[in-house]
C-alpha cells in the first residue's frame, strides 16, 4: 500500500531509538502502540463532539426509560413495566449502535499500525520462555497497547488539546443527562 | 402544504432507495471488473498441466499452505506469482480500492447511527460483494477449495472486527455504570464463549465461500423479515400500544428524579433456577437456558461475523422480562465477549488472514458515516428509513441466498 510506503521512513525511527534490536523492537513497539492511543484518542474527541448533543438527547431518552421502568417496578405496574421495558429497549438499540462510531474513532490507529508492522516485521516471532511458543507482531503490539492506553490516561490531563477533552469529559460524566 | 411536503419527503426517500441501490450495482460492477487478470490469451504463458505455486509465498497461518497447493497461472482460480499482491498479501487478489472501501465503511457508519443493526449487514455485503473477496474466494471452488474455504474465513472474520469492536465503547460504559445482572451474564457469556469457541474450531477451513454466502443470504432475509414486520399494522400497534401506555404511565407518575437507583442482587442461585431482586422485584431465570441461549446466538454470530447484539436483547427479554438496562448491558457484555473469542478463535486455531489496513479504512469510514447520520435522521423518518432497508435486505437476501444455494443469482 503507497501509505505504508510513504509513513514507513518515519515509523521505523521509532525502531531506531537504541541501536540495539531486541531492545528497539520492545521499544519501537511500545511508542507505535503509544502514537495509535493518541491519534485513535484525536479522533475520538472530534466524533464526541460533533455528536455530542446527538448522543445527549439518546442518553436522556434511554435514563428516562429506566427511571420510568424502575418507578413501575415499584408500583408493582406490571403492563406499564413491560411497555415501559420495550420503549426502552428500542431507545437503547440507538444509543448502542450510535456510539459504534466512538469506538471506530478510537481503534482505527491499530489496525493502521498492525497493517504497517505486517510488512516490516511479520516474520519475527518473539520466543516465550518455558511454552515454546513464539509472540508474532499481532500479539506484541496489544501487549503493549493496554499500557500505553494506560499510561495516556496518566498523562493526558498535561497534555495540550488531550488537557482540554479531559476538563470537558470529566464535566460530562458528572452531569447525569437523566436529570436535565 | 402537508401534501408538498409529504411529497417531498417521499422524493427524498426514493432519491436515496435509487441511490443506494445504485451504488450497490456500481460499487459491485466495479469490484468484479477490477483486479481481474487480463484475458488468457495468453496461451503461451499458461502453466503446464496441473502445476502448482509450490511455495507460501511468505504468508502464514492457513493461507499459505493453501496457496501453496494452488494451481499456478493468470486464469481463474489459479495463482500468477508474478503480478502485484493485493488482498492479504496475496499475488494477483482484488487490489482493494481503498478509496472505495472507506465510501462503502460512511455507508455502514451513516446505517448503524441511523437504523442500527443493518449496518452490520452491509458490513458483510462490502467484504462479499463491493471490495470483490467473495468472487475471488468463489473463483477457487474447484481448483483449490481449501484455499476458497480460507479466504471465506478470512471475510467472515472481516466482519467480526468491523461489529464486534465497534461494540466495544458501549459495553465499557455498560460495565462502568454496573447495570449488569452477573449471574445472568455470567451464564450468558459461558455460553457466548463456547459458542464462539466452538464455531471456529468445528467450521473453521471447512466451510465453502457460496455455503457462506448462502445461509448470509437467509439471515439478511431474517433481518428484514423483522424490520417487515415492525412496519405491519401488528408490528405497529404493539409499538403504538407500548409508546401510549408508557406515556401514560409518565404522566400518572410523578417522576422522582432523586429516586436512587438500586443495584441487581443476586437473592437465589441454582443450576436450574436463580433470582436476582431488583427493586423489590424478583426476576427469575434458568441458567441453563441462559448458557444454552448463549451458545446458539453466540454461534450464530460467529459463524456468520454479524448478529449479536440484534439477537441477545430479545431473547433475555423474553426468558427473563429483565428491566431493560439490565439487559441491555448483560447483552452488550456477552456481543463483545463472544466477538473478541470468535476472532480470536479465527485467527489462532482456523489461522485466518487478516488485511489488517483494510479494517482500519473501514473504522475510520464508520466514524465518519456515524457523524453524518445523526445530521440527516431529521429528513429521513424512521419508517421510511425501515422502507429502505427492507428493499434492500430482499434484494440483498435473494441474491446471496440464489448465487449460494443454487450457484446462480436470480436478481442482477
Amino acid at each position: 500500500m503507497e501509505f505504508f510506503e510513504a509513513v514507513d521512513f518515519i515509523l521505523i525511527y521509532l525502531y531506531r531509538v537504541t541501536g540495539n534490536p531486541l531492545a528497539d523492537y520492545y521499544l519501537g513497539t511500545f511508542l507505535l502502540a503509544f502514537l495509535s492511543v493518541l491519534v485513535g484518542e484525536f479522533t475520538i474527541s472530534i466524533v464526541f463532539k460533533v455528536n455530542k448533543r446527538h448522543l445527549d438527547k439518546l442518553n436522556v431518552k434511554v435514563e428516562k426509560m429506566k427511571r420510568l421502568s424502575e418507578e413501575a417496578l415499584r408500583l408493582g405496574d406490571q403492563a406499564s413495566y413491560t411497555a415501559i421495558n420495550k420503549e426502552g429497549n428500542d431507545a437503547f438499540g440507538h444509543l448502542f449502535f450510535n456510539k459504534f462510531g466512538l469506538s471506530a474513532a478510537s481503534l482505527w490507529p491499530i489496525f493502521i499500525a498492525l497493517g504497517w508492522m505486517q510488512g516490516r516485521f511479520a516474520e519475527i516471532g518473539l520466543p516465550l520462555p518455558f511454552f515454546g511458543w513464539e509472540i508474532n507482531y499481532v500479539f506484541f503490539f496489544l501487549l503493549n497497547y493496554i499500557p500505553a492506553r494506560i499510561l495516556f490516561s496518566r498523562l493526558k490531563r498535561w497534555l495540550p488539546y488531550f488537557r482540554t477533552v479531559h476538563q470537558t469529559l470529566l464535566s460530562y460524566e458528572k452531569t447525569d443527562t437523566g436529570r436535565q | 402544504m402537508g401534501k408538498v411536503k409529504w411529497l417531498g419527503k417521499g422524493a427524498v426517500i426514493l432519491f436515496i432507495l435509487s441511490l443506494a441501490l445504485l451504488t450497490t450495482a456500481m460499487f459491485t460492477a466495479v469490484a468484479q471488473e477490477k483486479p481481474k487478470a487480463e484475458p488468457p490469451k495468453i496461451e503461451a504463458a499458461k502453466p503446464a498441466q496441473g502445476a502448482l505455486v509450490g511455495n507460501n509465498l511468505g504468508l502464514g497461518g492457513k493461507l499459505g499452505p493453501a496457496i501453496a497447493k494452488t494451481p499456478a497461472g493468470k486464469g481463474p482460480g489459479q495463482i500468477d506469482v508474478s503480478a502485484p499482491r493485493g488482498a492479504f498479501g496475496i499475488p494477483g487478489a482484488p487490489d482493494i480500492n481503498y478509496l472505495l472501501a472507506i465510501i462503502w465503511a460512511v455507508w455502514v457508519g451513516w446505517i448503524f447511527s441511523t437504523v442500527g443493526a443493518f449496518g452490520g449487514i452491509m458490513a458483510g455485503v462490502g467484504h462479499i460483494t463491493v471490495y470483490g473477496l467473495g468472487d475471488y474466494a468463489k473463483s477457487f471452488r474447484t481448483t483449490n477449495p481449501a484455499l476458497n474455504k480460507t479466504l471465506t474465513d478470512s471475510i467472515r472474520t472481516s466482519n467480526q472486527f468491523l461489529v464486534g469492536l465497534s461494540a466495544l465503547i458501549s459495553t465499557i460504559n455498560y460495565l462502568k455504570s454496573k447495570r449488569l445482572a452477573w449471574p445472568l451474564g455470567i451464564a450468558l457469556a459461558l455460553g457466548s464463549i463456547a459458542g464462539a469457541v466452538f464455531i471456529p474450531m468445528l467450521t473453521g477451513g471447512k466451510i465453502s465461500f457460496r455455503q457462506y454466502q448462502g445461509w448470509f443470504g437467509v439471515f439478511v432475509f431474517v433481518v428484514g423479515a423483522v424490520l417487515l414486520y415492525e412496519l405491519t399494522p401488528s408490528g405497529q400497534k404493539g409499538k403504538k400500544a407500548a409508546k401510549a401506555a408508557a406515556q401514560a404511565f409518565e404522566k400518572s407518575v410523578k417522576e422522582k428524579k432523586d429516586i436512587s437507583t438500586q443495584g441487581v442482587t443476586l437473592k437465589k442461585f441454582g443450576i436450574t433456577k436463580s433470582t436476582f431482586t431488583f427493586f423489590g422485584s424478583d426476576f427469575d431465570f434458568n441458567p441453563i437456558w441462559a448458557f444454552i441461549g448463549g451458545i446458539v446466538i453466540a454461534a450464530i454470530s460467529s459463524f456468520l461475523g454479524v448478529g449479536g447484539g440484534f439477537l441477545y436483547v430479545p431473547y433475555l427479554t423474553s426468558i427473563v422480562g429483565a428491566p431493560m438496562y439490565v439487559v441491555a448491558g448483560t447483552s452488550a457484555f456477552a456481543v463483545l465477549i463472544s466477538m473478541l473469542t470468535s476472532i480470536a478463535g479465527y485467527i489462532t486455531v482456523a489461522k485466518a488472514g487478516m488485511d489488517w489496513s483494510l479494517i482500519g479504512i473501514e473504522l475510520v469510514g464508520i466514524f465518519v458515516g456515524s457523524m453524518i447520520g445523526p445530521r440527516t435522521q431529521k429528513y429521513i423518518p424512521d419508517k421510511w428509513l425501515k422502507i429502505i432497508f427492507i428493499v434492500l435486505a430482499v434484494y440483498v437476501g435473494l441474491r446471496y441466498f440464489s448465487a449460494g444455494f443454487f450457484g446462480k443469482s436470480w436478481v442482477p
